[in-house]
């Protein structure tokens, strides 16, 4: 294969460890981290992802993090907040990004780049979200102008999905063969290298160590999907609670440095930041988002989709992924080989980081080359990110 | 079709005088005045009504001050505002509309040819043209708004601007649907005009429906500064090219517009109403055309609704409302009798703090009443409080109760545990449980306590008025006044007339409901009063269906695919089958040659299945779901839990179909209405189908249930009962649906 992206130079960002915490629910008032702040959850990750890093946090000079609610204990910049409490120096800055539901990956790439342009030398990059403490009154205001030319209903990416189901003709069976599918892929992954044990309380109050994503279900607890109404249009919908992402709390964090840097400190590379891609769409075309972000990165970096190993693509709707995959004409068994949102849990400002601290994990458990992670996001945007396994 | 008043009828008062003044021209319901800068500024005032209306006047007149205007000296610039306070214009009236329903599909386009012409002149005049909007800006007058450059409104509570057409089955038929897409993108435009709900000044100019919000005040300078910007002719030829062109529009988002506004809207209106699918189409079909052209769409989709049966029976319906509004209803039989003046209430009261005198306090708090509050059982009142108060302060569209507003209604709320707190009152509601010995024994407090002239009221359903009023010396002011659960969402309320209840008695009930902001109906005292005799045999046989095995998702299904909000099984458990138990023995025992009891719901109450309150009823309920009045899908048939109390009463299936199902459940509430229409319980068939409407949620695009019983006819309805004869008296046609059948009557005029 003759790929520009193989080429590789000092400057080439790499990933040296990251980690990230379990998902719990995020509906308000449940959940294994209903009593744990949603910056605590940050600065575990961080701390977990800096010490399996094995750098010095001295050098760390920036942290950058995902939040699409950045209010109260996720307010005023979380990012440095959640630093110092990481106890990292004083001298990681940190900068909070919001990119709606790729705001983990968001994170990354702005990492990436900031360490490709040499402006810094260690950046930290995650995501965070807690939708269930407190942030819940939180919605966007947005202008009814800015909607002139589309229409309120792109504001629900339910209903956006809903329109995907309908106009692509995947049905509400097909959805749910595939919610059951992550739920049982997630159950049988191997989550312990990946995973920072973080305090919380199970149902009865009592403290617990969580370690394990809480909305994995037992194959057994998936049974009645027939009961279940469908959630954005009442009556005629396909998609339900069970073929929906639930909304999760949870935080990951990835340390990036360059290639040339982490040769000069003895660390491992676990993966290569090869490229990145954005798109814009028309607001209605959300749930393309994640496809049309995939095919612009492989086209400009001349990999192909068989290519890929491991696919980690947005799964915050069943529906969305099942049509990624037709699309794209990809072995199904190669996107979301651990299991994706419908079966973890959706952070939407975690999610992008924590999709690629799985790919990372997996492709260095796999040995596999190619890795591309790449989510949808509100109003028709799409990010997508190709990683190398650096040991291949 | 015109609307002239008769010249005593003109108010043309002698500040809009200008006879003698060249640079004013007063018509009947315009008067344009050239100011010294050049700009001629057109006020309206329809003179005769309430609110500032498009008759045929109104477009005769704007007519000839355009002529006027092409004639003379050009303007520097034109402002079109209101001199009615509170009202820039809205719409047209009821009364003509019920005349256009009748009217060939012709001459309605002709007619939104002709005022759309008129506005399109307008529109098209070589200087620039302002709407300065305070008040209600609705239908035809935001046309006319829109047929301006542009438009201010202020920011005054008074002021709205919307399409509400849709809510009468139509369409804005002077150019809307294609001049809003236009203006503020078809998304905004198409939630606008096909949900009918207005917006305040503050949302137009979010929208872009208005170029400024401003203190009413500021609105004609304002106005005068958009005049001054517009005269610019490469700014106002710019917006002029806009509204007159297409509208760009992404495939992907007119894809998504159209796939999804159409399952929001059949999600809604269960396909049961043709306006929202229509204008929906008309934006959709407008969008790729000038503006001229997606006009003429509209027009002739306005003509094709105007002709829906669903549309008469809407405008009737409002018609209907409106009548209440305005009805003194002092007699059931008639409104032709003089009215004694009612006495405006200052001082309510209401004894008993359960559900029901909770939710009639915070009626009244909602009102901007000071209400005393009694219950001897101290504990009842402390936890009736905050539930009052966090009722009367509930922001509908916030779901939630504002904070600033709890604490004005808690000074004007009066709890007090001894009924001497009532001596001041003038207006007491005794709301205490249905247990007829309290309430006489309450009555007779309530009557010692009060002065001589102080209005007694009983919130009841199911004692008879007349046995009540024997509890008191002075039965003459005395009255039932019939509340529905929930206060807050239910509108109707009886207002029950016992044999010695005076006129000045019930007119003064009838004045207070009006301003709870209900819709009282005067109705003779007998069991069940109107809507609960009519409730019966529908919740009756719907167990009787239950017992030959039928699912009750199935029945209540049927049901809500006719239009009803609530199957009967479902209503069976809001309403409690414990209450419900005892209002269907009441009637029963009342009407027993047509209704025996059914042993079902006894056995469902001895069983502890009372309904939503108790976790389960005819269905199954989440805990959540539980609290009385908050309807939401119940979680699980529970034909499995249920099948074995049934049981013991099963009938032989009939194996009827769903058509068969709906007019079993139906048919025996006609005969029903026919038996209260004989015995003079309530004035007019009106009056049953707006109670059906108000109390039941009877739907609305079928006019009511006996204007459903018309549109089937009696014939029909009198061969169908004869196929349900095995089901015994209670299908058996009625002397009066007998003799409509034979001689061709209807219900409705």
């Amino acid at each position: 294969m003759t790929s520009p992206a193989t080429a590789r130079d000092d400057e080439t960002p790499v990933i040296v460890g990251c980690r990230r915490t379990a998902i719990g629910l995020g509906d308000p008032g449940r959940g294994v981290f209903r009593r744990v702040r949603g910056d605590e959850l940050a600065a575990a990750a961080i701390a977990a992802a800096v010490a399996a890093a094995g750098v010095d946090p001295a050098t760390i000079e920036d942290v950058i993090l995902g939040c699409t609610q950045p209010r109260g204990e996720l307010g005023g910049n979380v990012a440095r907040n959640a630093a110092l409490l990481a106890g990292l120096p004083f001298g990681a800055a940190g900068a909070t990004v919001d990119r709606g539901g790729g705001s983990g990956l968001e994170a990354l790439v702005r990492g990436a780049q900031a360490i490709r342009v040499g402006a810094e030398r260690v950046v930290v990059a995650g995501g965070v979200d807690h939708p269930g403490r407190g942030a819940a009154a939180h919605s966007a205001d947005i202008h009814p102008r800015a909607l002139a030319a589309s229409s309120r209903g792109v504001l629900s990416p339910g209903l956006c999905a809903e329109h995907l189901a309908i106009r692509t003709g995947i049905d509400r069976r097909r959805q749910e063969a595939w919610a059951l599918e992550s739920h049982r892929r997630a159950a049988a992954a191997d989550w312990k290298d990946e995973i920072v044990a973080v305090g919380g309380h199970d149902e009865g109050g009592r403290p617990a160590t969580v370690v394990r994503d809480e909305a994995i279900l037992a194959a057994e607890r998936v049974a009645d999907l027939d009961r279940l109404e469908p959630l954005f249009l009442p009556g005629s919908g396909t998609i339900t609670a069970a073929t929906a992402a639930p909304p999760g709390a949870g935080a990951a964090a990835l340390v990036i440095m360059s290639r040339g840097e982490a040769l000069r400190r003895r660390l491992t590379p676990l993966a290569t930041v090869v490229a990145t891609a954005t798109v814009g769409l028309p607001p209605a075309a959300t749930g393309r988002g994640a496809l049309h972000a995939t095919r612009k990165l492989l086209g400009k970096s001349g990999v192909r989709p068989e290519d890929i190993d491991h696919f980690e693509l947005d799964e915050t709707f069943a529906a969305e992924v099942i049509n990624d995959v037709a699309e794209l004409g990809i072995d199904p068994a190669r996107v979301n080989p651990c299991g994706g949102s419908l079966a973890l849990g959706n952070p939407p400002g975690a999610a992008g980081a924590r999709m690629a601290t799985t790919l990372v994990h997996a492709l260095v458990r796999s040995g596999g080359r190619w890795g591309l992670a790449a989510t949808s996001i509100g109003l028709g945007q799409g990010l997508a990110v190709l990683f190398e396994q650096a040991g291949s | 079709m015109t609307d002239r008043p008769s010249p005593q009828q003109r108010d043309v008062d002698d500040a809009r005088s200008a006879a003698d003044d060249p640079e004013a021209w007063a018509f009947e319901t315009l008067r344009a005045d050239r100011g010294a800068d050049g700009i001629v500024t057109i006020t309206v005032l329809v003179p005769g009504r309430a609110h500032n209306v498009i008759t045929q006047s109104v477009l005769f007149d704007l007519e000839a001050i355009l002529d006027q205007l092409d004639a003379g000296p050009p303007p520097t610039g034109l402002i079109v505002a209101s001199a009615r306070p509170g009202s820039f214009v809205s719409g047209a009236d009821i009364g003509r509309l019920e005349v256009l329903v009748r009217a060939a599909s012709a001459d309605i386009e002709w007619l939104c040819e002709s005022g759309r012409t008129l506005f399109a002149r307008l529109a098209s005049r070589p200087w620039p043209s302002v709407a300065a909007i305070d008040g209600a800006c609705l239908g035809g007058g935001l046309e006319l708004a829109l047929a301006c450059d542009a438009r201010v409104a202020t920011d005054a509570s008074h002021t709205v601007l919307g399409f509400p057409e849709v809510k009468l089955g139509l369409m804005p038929g002077w150019g809307g649907t294609a001049l809003l897409p236009r203006l503020v993108g078809p998304g905004a435009a198409l939630e606008l005009i096909a949900a009918g709900e207005p917006i305040d000044g503050g949302a137009a100019a979010r929208l872009g429906l208005v170029d400024a919000c401003v203190a009413p005040e500021l609105a004609l300078a304002t106005a005068r500064g958009l005049v001054e910007r517009l005269r610019d002719d490469a700014a106002r030829t710019a917006r002029r090219r806009r509204m007159a062109g297409r509208v760009v529009l992404a495939p992907e988002e007119r894809d998504f517009l159209a796939a999804s506004s159409a399952a929001v809207i059949n999600g809604r209106t269960g396909g049961h109403y043709p306006a929202p699918p229509t204008i929906l189409e008309t934006i959709l079909d407008g969008l790729d055309v000038s503006a001229e052209h997606a006009a003429r769409l509209e027009a002739r989709a306005f003509a094709r609704l105007l002709a829906s049966p669903v549309t008469g029976h809407l405008v009737r319906v409002q018609r209907l409302a409106e009548r209440n509004r305005r009805d003194p209803g002092i007699d059931c039989r008639s409104s032709a009798t003089p009215s004694p003046s009612a006495t405006a209430i200052a001082a309510p009261a209401v004894v008993g703090a359960g559900i029901m005198g909770s939710g009639i306090a915070a009626a009244h708090l909602r009102a901007g009443f000071t209400v005393t509050l009694v219950d001897i059982d101290e504990e009842a009142l402390a936890r009736a409080v905050p539930t009052i108060l966090d009722e009367a302060a509930r922001d509908p569209a916030r779901r939630h109760a504002t904070e600033d507003r709890t604490a004005v209604d808690a000074a004007r709320l009066h709890p007090a545990t001894h009924p001497a707190a009532l001596v001041t009152a003038d207006l007491v509601i005794e709301s205490a449980v249905e247990r007829t010995d309290v309430k006489l024994e309450l009555l007779r407090t309530i009557e010692a306590t009060v002065g001589p002239d102080t209005v007694i009221a009983t919130n009841t359903s199911t004692n008879p008025i007349g046995r009540l009023a024997s509890a008191l010396a002075a039965p003459g002011r005395f009255c039932g006044l019939h509340f529905f659960n929930p206060v807050r969402r239910m509108t109707l309320v009886e207002v029950v007339r016992g044999p010695a209840t005076t006129d000045a008695t019930v007119a003064t009930a009838v004045a207070h409901a009006k301003r709870l902001g209900k819709c009282p109906i005067v109705v003779r005292d007998s069991p069940g009063f109107l809507v609960n005799r009519l409730l019966m045999p529908y919740l009756h046989e719907a167990v009787e269906i239950l017992r030959e095995g039928v699912a009750a998702a199935r029945i209540d299904g049927v049901a809500r695919r006719f239009g009803m909000p609530l199957g009967p099984l479902e209503l069976y458990d809001l309403i409690g089958l414990d209450t419900a138990l005892y209002a269907g023995l009441v009637l029963a025992d009342a009407f027993a040659d047509r209704i025996a009891a059914s042993p079902v719901v006894p056995a469902l109450v001895r069983a502890g299945r009372l309904g939503r309150k108790s976790g389960g009823g005819f269905y199954d309920y989440a805990p959540e779901q539980a609290p009385v009045g908050r309807p939401g899908p119940p979680i699980g048939d529970a034909t499995a839990l249920i099948a074995p109390v049934i049981a013991p009463y099963r009938l032989p299936p009939r194996g009827d179909d769903d058509d068969t199902i709906t007019d079993r459940l139906l048919l025996p509430v006609v005969l029903e209405a026919t038996r209260v229409l004989d015995e003079g319980i309530v004035r007019d068939a009106d009056e049953v189908d707006l109670a059906m409407i108000h109390a039941l949620g009877f739907p609305p695009f079928r006019g009511g249930l006996l204007a459903w019983a018309d549109d089937v006819g009696p014939t029909e309805i009198v061969r169908r009962l004869g196929t349900l004869a095995d089901l015994g008296p209670r299908m058996v046609a009625t002397q009066r649906l007998r003799a409509m059948a034979t001689e061709g009557g209807r219900f409705v005029a």
